[in-house]
């Protein structure tokens, strides 16, 4: 009982920062009607950059965290508007195809990249707060607490911000009809920008929070972006609550199926698996995702 | 025609000329650029000639490596025939995806098949009793000598056989379906072509050509892991490939993959940079040229030498 307990609240840590990588391919999908398979790479990059704020410039761990998905933001602009932008001009042909191998292509750059300029080595960020909590039987790490809040406060902010300001209902607006939005006013050019600049800052930040709790490394953003692809899939291409949703039961299926699995010596090698055969099956039965309505296809 | 075989006639002079005049390491770059045209070639046709966008390249040469590894070792099976079930088995698996996916289009389809590539990655590294895992799993050489020459003729033969039977499907009528599948679904079905079929077709023959090359790295390389064969980084630097090449060409996809190994072997002394340069190279080439870097330089080259004759018969 005390290790289901124990597990499933490292479930639901994990499924925060699962969340936020997920909200932003999400938003990043509903404005834009691509997915980004340059995110787990973008949450990659956050992790890194929050590292060396804090190690090579002493800031503030948290703080660097913020600083982080700041030039996350910075570079989702750049991307934007360098490679993307052209699938809204009219100027690539099979936008479907275009969109796919340039994120993923972009995703293979930022990762070499990465290679060379911070080296294939595991690092570890400076802790947040050191120290364990007592709560009833158990113990917890700090950091995980810390992460957690953290976390819960960036995902309560970006739901306001989407939900009650005016550049929130221009984002859904552009993400219901962009024609439409355009001719109210709204210019869906910017909004774009804004949204993968968002979008990916919320992957960066989740990278910068995960740095004091698990080790960074070049190659870390690959199962993440696959297992936010597998939550958005779950919860619906494009809705933020079932982007949650999505985090939160995979963060549990996830540890609790590693230490309940069949065969206890292998569940932890097989722990990654979970998701992704999740996400198989999931296509399989419905392509389109358990909460999601139909596709939207790119004009 | 004729300039065909002309064409034909050089490439194969200066294939067998190779093995003279290079020394053993850059023998093998030789023998590791042809093992990658073959896979740039086999994703090519499915993705830049039948629209399916699959990154389960890799994991298939990697079945056909496990495969054709482990008929050796556990049954002692010949090798020629462990390479060749290697290639049936991708081929086989190749079907199962090719059945599943085909509900799916685009994005969809890329995230299945990356999301098959994992699961397949993990379940070799977890299994490792009988593939060893991370550990390696040894494989018996195809030729008892340490010369790289037979090695080298091996795969030149295969990726030619291999490059003749693609080239005359895809010139066939079937690549024609092929492409009209690409272009529009629907469209294509409403004329008459039956996209479930040759969807499924795409698919398989990829996929065992996929598994041919698998099989012949792990009789040439001698060890295995799932993770030098089947990263995810390994199926961009095919893609890079292909598409460095002219994404709808095959001889695009084996001159960009001849290219791109021999410049990673040359370059390396930029260690890691080598990569952050096809990197770009790949992205730049997507937004500014969609049809590759040497696709389009061949064109221009063609449309000369026909203002060429043109001006020469007036």
């Amino acid at each position: 009982m005390e290790l289901f307990v124990a597990q499933a609240l490292n479930g639901l840590i994990i499924g925060l920062l699962y969340a936020l990588i997920a909200i932003g391919l999400s938003l990043i999908f509903s404005v834009l009607k691509i997915v980004n398979f340059a995110h787990g790479e973008c949450y990659m990059m956050g992790a890194f950059v929050s590292y060396y704020f804090s190690t090579l410039f002493g800031i503030n761990p948290m703080l660097s965290v913020f600083l982080s998905m700041l030039v996350v933001f910075l570079l989702g602009v750049v991307i934007q508007y360098l490679f993307l932008r052209p699938l809204y001009t009219g100027a690539v042909e099979r936008k479907d195809e275009y969109a796919i191998l340039i994120t993923f292509g972009l995703g293979v750059f930022l990762q070499n990249v990465a290679m060379s300029v911070f080296g294939p080595w595991t690092k570890k960020s400076p802790d947040f707060i050191s120290g364990i909590t007592r709560i009833g039987f158990m113990t917890v790490d700090n950091n995980r607490l810390a992460v957690s809040g953290v976390a819960l406060l960036i995902m309560v902010a970006l739901l306001v911000i989407i939900g009650k300001t005016f550049v929130g209902k221009a984002l859904r607006a552009v993400s219901q009809d962009r024609d439409a939005s355009a001719i109210v006013g709204i210019n869906p050019h910017r909004m774009n920008i804004l949204a993968f600049g968002i979008g990916v800052a919320l992957a960066g930040g989740a990278g910068g929070l995960i740095g004091p709790i698990f080790l960074i490394s070049p190659v870390m953003g690959i199962l993440p972006g696959i297992k936010s692809f597998v939550i958005i899939v779950l919860g619906g291409m494009g809705s933020i609550k079932g982007a949650i949703i999505g985090s939160l039961l995979l963060g549990e299926i996830e540890s609790l199926g590693s230490v309940f699995f069949l065969d206890p010596t292998r569940g932890l090698a097989y722990k990654n698996a979970f998701g992704v055969l999740l996400l198989a099956i999931v296509l399989l039965l419905k392509p389109t995702g358990l909460f999601g309505e139909k596709h939207v296809r790119m004009e | 025609m004729r300039r065909y075989l002309l064409t034909v006639i050089v490439a194969v002079m200066v294939g067998v000329a190779i093995p003279l005049l290079l020394r053993a390491y850059w023998l093998h770059v030789a023998i590791m650029a042809l093992f990658y045209a073959l896979l740039a070639s086999s994703w090519t046709m499915l993705a830049g000639f039948a629209g399916q966008f699959s990154f389960a390249t890799m994991a298939l040469a990697g079945i056909g490596s496990y495969t054709s590894a482990l008929l050796a070792i556990k049954f002692h099976l010949p090798m020629w025939l462990g390479i060749i079930s290697g290639a049936l088995m991708a081929a086989l698996v190749g079907l199962l995806i090719a059945v599943l996916v085909l509900r799916m289009s685009g994005p969809y389809l890329a995230l299945f098949t990356i999301a098959f590539s994992e699961l397949v990655r993990i379940t070799l590294n977890a299994e490792y009793q009988f593939t060893r895992g991370d550990m390696g799993l040894t494989v018996p050489h195809l030729y008892a000598t340490i010369s790289k020459v037979p090695y080298y003729f091996t795969i030149l033969i295969l990726l030619a056989c291999s490059l003749l039977i693609m080239g005359l499907l895809l010139r066939s009528r079937y690549g024609l379906f092929f492409r009209a599948i690409r272009e529009h679904e629907e469209a294509a079905s409403a004329m008459g072509v039956n996209i479930v079929r040759y969807k499924i077709m795409a698919f398989v023959i990829s996929s065992f050509f996929a598994g041919l090359a698998g099989g012949f790295f792990a009789h040439y390389v001698g060890t295995l892991t799932p993770n030098s064969i089947m990263e995810i980084p390994r199926m961009g630097l095919v893609i890079a490939m292909s598409v460095i090449g002219g994404i709808e060409s095959l001889a695009g996809a084996v001159a960009g993959a001849i290219l791109v190994e021999f410049l990673q072997e040359y370059l390396r002394e930029l260690e890691m940079w080598r990569f952050v340069i096809f990197g770009l190279a790949l992205v730049l080439i997507l937004r500014f040229s969609q049809n590759g870097l040497l696709y389009p330089i061949y064109q221009r080259l063609a449309a000369k030498r026909v203002e060429a004759l043109s001006e020469s018969a007036a």
